[in-house]
């Protein structure tokens, strides 16, 4: 997959409100493979109804949305679930782990559908995060902090063509949001992704190649 | 694959009630068990109440017309009147019972001495036997005669005559093995054959010899005077129905062995039995709403769960799958159990039904183990169908 666009899209709770100015909602955009986007917003503009529609979680849209040519409205659940093993990986802002797993079990359940890291490339991963004592610790007994880290890797967990991040660093230092953007940008490079990064305010650190507001 | 289940299982099974799953799987069973019991249990008794040697009921009458005054003599059956029974729709056959027509004589050897009594024969033809002994045969001009005697015969003797005047009681195998001189006469003719019982008769009550036997001799020592029949014996689908019972009334005709109180009998276990497995069902139906219930309420429970999974590049089949397990392991152990518990009864209960018939039944629990097996996937199948369903509303998006 090397392109998301959107044509005309915005929500329909927005549909019927004039005057809206906005670098995404009903324009026609084109998200490509290999670039780094950024989408501004300020709360309530819209930011992670954007990234459930391009996850295919929501569906309250008017406008079109398309995956190379093809609309998304059209994918079976089955569809959905291949993409989302395959072609895109996302950072919920919500997190959406599992509290009653440990912060391995979180990313393991994801890595075993996928097999696309080794347990040691994993525990690589939590080491270079700064969270590697947490591995058998149950997640919902971390910080947000580390949770967010938790979420990323098992976001990293599978070959992707975009990765989403919804306000990747919110709950991190900059310390950490620097070893974060790190990560990620390796990750990036090394599958040749595009990405897309959702801020409120703070912001990673990367050279984007475009920022949109919303 | 097995680890992602068993995280997805250990994710999953927190909300499980085991409360829930041990009534559904205790009433289950108990429906399973009442239901492949029943139709097993009809399906052993089936022969008995229908086949040949019936223990209950009778699907063959044999009719008579009442004899009006002394001396007069029976009315005998026309062909005409036979050809009208056959076209009634509720008479499926109809035989005809054929008399000697000339003078027996059988005699015994007994104590030295030769016991000598008059007799008589008749007929029928051989599909409205109910035994069929392997030397029931006759070919023309035979010395041997076959012989099937009404089992209340040799009970009338046992029972009624012997235990009064201080003599043995026989059984059957003693009077199959007793030569009888057998003596007819007609025509100017007296010729002397043997005959011996070759087997007992519940349905027929008079002294059988074989058809090709009556019809020779009939010629050989009768007059040839009178062909029409004594007595009929007719099969009929169900000895109680009404329009048979008016048929027989207004025609004048008797039936001699009054069939209603077995036929009710039969009647009376058929609706048992049904009761019995509606009773089953019932349990059954009760049960697999407790199961969907249950699992609905599971799946309610872990819906924000199940919505992560579907999130994170599960498909809704592979979320779906440990619930499936889940039930099916729950339906096949209940299927084991209650046909083991089934085939269990049946040999318990076989020995004591084939005794009171009088023969040994066949105790094959094909019927539970194949009834069990239709029921187990019907309710696995709905199963499937409300997680799938469930799972796949949940997963769809918003």
């Amino acid at each position: 997959m090397d392109r998301i666009t959107l044509k005309g899209v915005v929500p329909e709770i927005f549909a019927s409100r004039d005057g809206i100015s906005s670098d995404i909602w009903l324009r026609e955009v084109s998200l490509e493979r290999g670039k780094r986007y950024l989408v501004r917003a300020e709360s309530g503009t819209g930011k992670s109804s954007l990234c459930s529609y391009i996850y295919g979680q929501r569906g309250d849209y008017r406008g079109t949305i398309l995956f190379d040519n093809e609309d998304i409205s059209r994918y079976d659940s089955n569809r959905w679930s291949g993409i989302r093993q395959k072609q895109i990986s996302i950072l919920f802002q919500e997190l959406r782990l599992f509290g009653e797993l440990t912060a391995f079990e979180n990313v393991w359940i994801k890595n075993s559908i996928t097999n696309f890291k080794s347990r040691e490339e994993i525990f690589d991963l939590f080491e270079q995060l700064g969270i590697a004592d947490k591995l058998d610790g149950r997640t919902d007994r971390l910080s947000y902090g580390q949770q967010q880290r938790v979420a990323l890797i098992r976001a990293l967990c599978q070959p992707f063509s975009f990765l989403l991040l919804d306000e990747p660093i919110s709950h991190l230092d900059d310390k950490n949001s620097d070893v974060m953007r790190d990560v990620i940008l390796r990750e990036v490079v090394k599958q040749g992704a595009g990405m897309i990064a959702t801020s409120i305010g703070k912001q990673m650190n990367i050279d984007y190649d475009l920022c949109l507001n919303l | 694959m097995p680890k992602s289940l068993s995280l997805i299982w250990k994710l999953l099974r927190k909300h499980i009630s085991i409360f829930e799953l041990a009534i559904f799987f205790v009433v289950n069973l108990i429906g399973m068990t009442v239901i492949i019991g029943g139709v097993q249990l009809y399906s052993d008794i089936k022969p008995v109440m229908s086949g040949e040697n019936r223990l209950i009921g009778s699907d063959y009458l044999v009719v008579t017309r009442p004899v009006e005054r002394v001396g007069s003599g029976g009315k005998r059956f026309t062909a005409e009147d036979i050809a009208e029974l056959k076209s009634q729709e509720f008479i499926a056959d109809v035989g005809a019972f054929t008399a000697s027509e000339y003078e027996v004589y059988g005699s015994i050897m007994f104590g030295g001495r030769r016991l000598s009594t008059m007799l008589f024969f008749e007929s029928v033809p051989d599909a409205f036997l109910d035994v069929r002994p392997r030397e029931w045969e006759y070919n023309a001009g035979d010395d041997f005669i076959p012989i099937i005697l009404p089992r209340n015969y040799l009970n009338l003797y046992n029972f009624g005559f012997s235990s009064t005047q201080q003599l043995p009681q026989i059984t059957e195998d003693v009077i199959k093995r007793v030569e009888l001189g057998i003596s007819l006469r007609g025509n100017g003719l007296i010729e002397d054959y043997t005959g011996r019982v070759v087997g007992f008769s519940d349905r027929i009550n008079t002294i059988l010899v074989p058809e090709q036997f009556m019809v020779w001799t009939n010629a050989r020592y009768g007059e040839g005077e009178n062909e029409d029949a004594t007595r009929l014996i007719i099969e009929v689908d169900n000895p109680t129905e009404p329009e048979l019972v008016a048929y027989i009334n207004a025609n004048g005709y008797e039936i001699e062995n009054k069939p209603a109180e077995s036929s009710k009998a039969m009647q009376v276990v058929k609706v048992c039995i049904v009761i019995i497995v509606c009773i089953g069902v019932v349990f059954s139906l009760l049960s697999l709403i407790i199961l969907t219930l249950s699992i609905y309420l599971l799946l309610q429970k872990n819906v924000s769960k199940l919505e992560n999974l579907v999130l994170i590049g599960y498909t809704p089949a592979r979320v779906a799958l440990p619930y499936n397990l889940l039930t099916l392991i729950l339906n096949i152990s209940i299927w084991v159990i209650s046909t083991t518990m089934v085939v269990v009864a049946q040999r318990l209960y076989i020995g004591y039904i084939s005794q009171m018939v009088g023969c040994e039944l066949p105790a094959s629990p094909m019927v539970a183990i194949c009834v069990g097996a239709l029921f187990t996937a019907v309710i696995i199948a709905f199963n499937f169908y409300i997680i799938n369903r469930k799972i796949r509303e949940i997963s769809r998006k918003r």
